[in-house]
């Protein structure tokens, strides 16, 4: 890992959602190959931070640099084909559509899912006994398994994971957790997680988005012995 | 999956109530098969204004008042080209009347979809942000679209007078003549519905689709160009409704009336099967026209009250949304 | 909210528009009362004929104001609009003309009972339907407005599509022999509307219809009912509405299924977006600008190369055109424009503030 290299930089964006202004200047590097985090109490802006980085609700102002590509400006179907595959909060699958369906519209090109299914399936093995399933069928994890499993169709560089603990047992954790450990191999991971000790257990470096803005970012290493810190920007020790 | 099955069930009920509400009240066995047959002739034509209406909403929530339009425009379309005189005259290049109506059928569904994609590119796309401005242009454009054919055609309707082939056939059933055109339609729409079907069901648009419906922003984020998808669809969509006007004008003629008449029998449709849902679109059609023919029967036979089937898809719109407003396959707001 | 004085402005074109029949007279030659012809006035002349344009311009004002009370206050979409107002011109219609009252209990009982029915038609719609969310709201009005306009159409009593003539009207009140009485009586209501509308707007309970035109999830979470506020909107405009249609029963001295028709839906509509939603003086400005331009040209023969176009046969698809280009361009009309553009060289000339707000003034 070499932090000179990111494949994503967020320089100082400002976001506005109607005339509320949300985002006031986030800032923040992600290397490639690692597992990264946003922290924050809830409604800190850590969703509108991976959706302005979408182009859902683009920024006004700063720049987006996606391997040395801006961002800003460009529709969300053209920055996901650049290569950024979203998993938003909620689980938000299509529910009246199967899980092969669920798949396959993810396709970019024909033969994705073919290609990708032996990852997929190895992942989340769940999901081949599901596979004719109406997504709205599935159990909360099963529904996570396969919003993940979705952003893993086409060859993305960079996934952006939105609370993926949300909701779930402690069983369905520590799989998702190996899954995602498994999946960084492979692909950069930009995590948005309230569940502390899974985050910290995952990512190498953090950062802490307060009130709108980026207030402290750094290694997790670091990070979990500054309880000073945690007690003061997430209000858990 | 429960609650389709009581859909299901409910509007089984509901169309054989009306189909024995119209056999008790039918002289004979003749005016039954009329009535079933007219009933089903106009469900068919109401489907092809609903299924753009409930499939554009679903996708954009954009309720296009203009849909009642286009049907409107596909019949003087087809009109003009069947006939002598009007705008275009073929009837010299083409003297084959089958040939020319093909033609005049193509011409309407060209017709159809060249406005919609217009519509939809150059006056909705601005609006996505301001739905109610959405609203009020469509409903403007359905004003505009009825006056443009008052500008260029004329404001007395016209009936179809330049006979063909399947509209001149009639077959005998019950001691009772039926004609085959509306046979003709009924096959027509029935094939539609179940072509539509397959392709929201089978192929990778209409997954797209039905993906849209739920969350068109989701389906963005997957890298699909989700806008390209509302062209093609709200096109699709007014270019089934142009063709609808188009197979009605050899029975109905080309007025003005159409427009308003069908947008709201359609919006009945839509909102009685739930908008947004195809399969209750489909069979909100089938409820619709039935009812209509059934009581234009009834109140012709029984109470001397021709308003009464006139206004008929009212009636039924104001019961269904105050009783019901999500419809029958609707989701629950 | 402070209730504002009327400015002068209003106060002056109040002063003209009293004097306007006499002024027009004066300029002309022409006599505001018309022409003597034994007993009998004929509508002769500039004044007159001005006197009538004016009237219309008023009653489409109150009209399209009483639609910007539902549409630009409150945020309402309503597609029935004239449901009330041909109810309105259908009531005292019929008192007049089927009824043995004498003309001046049926004009009396005409006025009350069109208002009260337009009241009853907006409670009930609105009890039954406000639920309704946005979409299904307005094709919910749309589809009772058209059903009532069928109905009429068919009616026999009512003598159908053809309608019927108002033929019992007092003399001091027939447009057709005093024009000037029924043109300050038509004034007094159009001002009366005005100021109506722009103390409730200003009021307390015109406070909530705009916070329930901005969000109505926040206007209920701080405790108002919004059913309770958009009923009361759609009632008032409804009465406003039914006002109108009197008063245009009385103009044209015909009662058909026409007032029912949507173009007395269409025309508010327009009217507002065109003047702009949400102010005061928007929908009048539309009303007079549209009716205005629709005197205007409707007399004009425009020639491109080899064909003729009578501006009259596409006048109403010319309009329609207008408010497509309208809503596109100029979502927020002529005033609403103005006031966005006076307030950015407002905001140019002083340090800028953070986000931008819609501008709410007193216009
Ligand atoms: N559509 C909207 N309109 C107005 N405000 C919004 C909207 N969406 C989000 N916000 C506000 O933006 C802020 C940031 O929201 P965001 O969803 O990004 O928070 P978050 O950090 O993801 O919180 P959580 O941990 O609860 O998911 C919140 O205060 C929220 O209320
Ligand atoms: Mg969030």
């Amino acid at each position: 890992m070499n932090p000179t290299d990111p494949i994503l930089t967020v320089q100082a964006i400002h976001t506005f959602i109607g005339q509320f202004h949300i985002l006031e200047g986030v800032s923040f590097t992600v290397p490639r190959g690692s597992i990264s985090v946003l922290l924050g109490r809830n409604g800190a802006g850590k969703t509108t931070t991976l959706k302005s980085i979408m182009g859902m609700t683009p920024p006004r102002e700063g720049t987006i640099l996606f391997d040395g590509q801006n961002l800003i400006g460009k529709r969300p179907y053209h920055i996901a084909q650049l290569g950024i595959g979203y998993v938003p909060e909620h689980r938000a699958i299509f529910k009246e559509l199967t899980v092969r369906e669920n798949l396959e519209i993810a396709e970019r090109k024909r033969g994705d899912l073919a290609r990708r299914g032996d990852l997929i399936f190895d992942l989340f093995p769940d999901l081949k006994r599901l596979y004719t399933l109406l997504g709205g069928n599935l159990s909360g994890g099963q529904q996570q398994m396969l919003a993940i499993a979705r952003a893993l169709v086409p060859d993305n560089r960079l996934l952006l994971i939105d609370e993926p603990s949300e909701g779930l047992a402690p069983v369905i954790i520590e799989q998702l957790m190996s899954a995602i450990e498994r999946l960084s191999a492979q692909t950069t991971i930009l995590l948005v997680e309230q569940n502390f000790r899974m985050a910290s257990k995952l990512a190498q470096l953090y950062t802490i988005i307060d009130d709108g803005r980026s207030a402290i970012s750094g290694s997790m290493s670091d990070l979990v012995r500054d309880e000073a810190l945690i007690q003061r920007y997430l209000g858990v020790a | 999956m429960l609650r389709q099955r009581t859909s299901w069930i409910t509007i089984i009920i509901l169309i054989a109530a009306l189909l024995i509400f119209a056999a008790a009240t039918s002289r004979n066995l003749g005016t039954f098969g009329i009535t079933v047959l007219s009933g089903l002739f106009q469900a068919m034509l109401l489907f092809l204004v609903a299924s753009g209406l409930s499939i554009i909403f679903g996708l954009m929530d954009v309720l296009n008042f203009a849909q009642g339009g286009f049907f409107m425009i596909g019949a003087y379309v087809a009109y003009d080209v069947h006939h002598p005189g009007g705008l275009i005259d073929m009837t010299g290049a083409i003297p084959n009347a089958d040939l020319r109506f093909f033609l005049s059928i193509l011409a309407a569904i060209v017709i159809g979809a060249l406005l919609g994609a217009f519509l939809e590119r150059g006056l909705l796309r601005p609006l996505y942000a301001r739905p109610i401005f959405q609203l009020v242009l469509t409903f403007g454009v359905s004003l505009v679209l009825v006056e443009a054919v008052r500008f260029i055609w004329s404001t007395t309707p016209y009936s179809w007078t330049a006979l063909f082939s399947v509209r001149e056939g009639y077959f005998t059933l019950f001691e009772q003549q039926f004609s085959t055109y509306r046979l003709f339609v009924i096959g027509i729409g029935f094939f539609l519905i179940v072509a539509i079907a397959l392709l929201l069901q089978r192929t990778r648009i209409g997954i797209i689709i039905r993906a849209g419906v739920e969350d068109s922003g989701m389906v963005e984020a997957l890298g699909i160009n989700v806008r390209a998808v509302f062209t093609l669809v709200f096109t699709f969509g007014c270019a089934v409704a142009a063709f609808g006007g188009a197979i009605a004008a050899p029975f109905l003629g080309a007025s003005i009336g159409m427009s308003s008449s069908f947008l709201l029998s359609a919006i009945a449709v839509v909102v009685l099967g739930g908008l947004g849902s195809y399969v209750g679109t489909a069979a909100g059609s089938i409820l619709v026209g039935l009812a209509i023919a059934v009581m234009a029967n009834y109140s012709a036979e029984f109470l001397n009250l021709p308003v009464l089937a006139s206004m008929t898809p009212m009636l039924l719109l104001v019961l269904v949304l105050l009783l019901r407003p999500s419809g029958l396959f609707g989701e629950r707001r | 909210m402070k209730e504002r004085a009327i400015p002068w402005v209003f106060l002056l074109i109040l002063v003209s528009l009293i004097a306007f029949p006499f002024i027009v007279a004066l300029l002309t030659g022409s006599s505001p009362l018309g022409v003597a012809r034994g007993d009998r006035m004929i509508m002769r002349g500039e004044s007159v004929r001005w006197q009538a344009v004016l009237i219309e311009i008023f009653l489409l004002g109150i009209l399209a104001m009483s639609y910007n009370l539902i549409f630009g206050f409150t945020g309402v979409i309503s597609f029935g609009h004239a449901l009330f107002f041909g109810m309105g011109g259908y009531t005292i219609g019929l008192l007049l003309e089927f009824t043995d009252l004498d003309t001046t209990s049926a004009l009396i009982f005409g006025l009350i009972g069109g208002l009260a029915l337009a009241a009853l038609l907006g409670l009930i719609i609105g009890l039954v339907s406000l639920r309704l969310q946005g979409v299904y709201f307005a094709i919910f009005t749309l589809a009772v407005a058209e059903m009532f306009f069928i109905f009429f159409g068919r009616l026999q009593l009512t003598r159908a599509e053809d309608g019927f003539a108002i033929t019992d009207l007092p003399v001091w009140l027939d447009p057709t022999q005093s024009r000037l009485t029924f043109y300050y009586i038509v004034l007094a209501v159009f001002v009366l509307t005005f100021v109506f509308i722009r103390r409730l707007v200003n009021s307390p309970t015109g406070a909530v219809f705009k916070a329930i035109r901005e969000n109505e999830d926040r206007a209920s979470a701080i405790g108002y009912n919004p059913l309770t506020y958009k009923l009361i909107a759609i009632t008032i405009g409804g009465v406003f509405a039914a006002l109108a249609g009197i008063l245009q029963v009385i103009l044209n001295k015909k009662v058909g299924p026409e007032l029912l028709s949507v173009t007395y839906t269409v025309d508010p509509l327009l009217m507002t977006i065109i003047g702009g939603i949400g102010t005061f003086t928007g929908p009048v400005i539309g009303a007079s600008g549209l009716h205005l331009l629709d005197t205007a040209l409707r007399e004009q023969i425009v020639t491109i190369g080899s064909t003729t176009i009578r501006v009259a046969d596409s006048w109403s698809l010319l309009l329609g055109l207008i408010f497509i280009a309208v809503v596109l361009i100029f979502p927020q009309g002529i005033v609403g424009t103005w006031m966005r553009w006076r307030a950015r060289r407002v905001r140019l000339s002083s340090p800028p503030k953070g986000a931008e707000n819609p501008v709410q003034a007193d216009h």
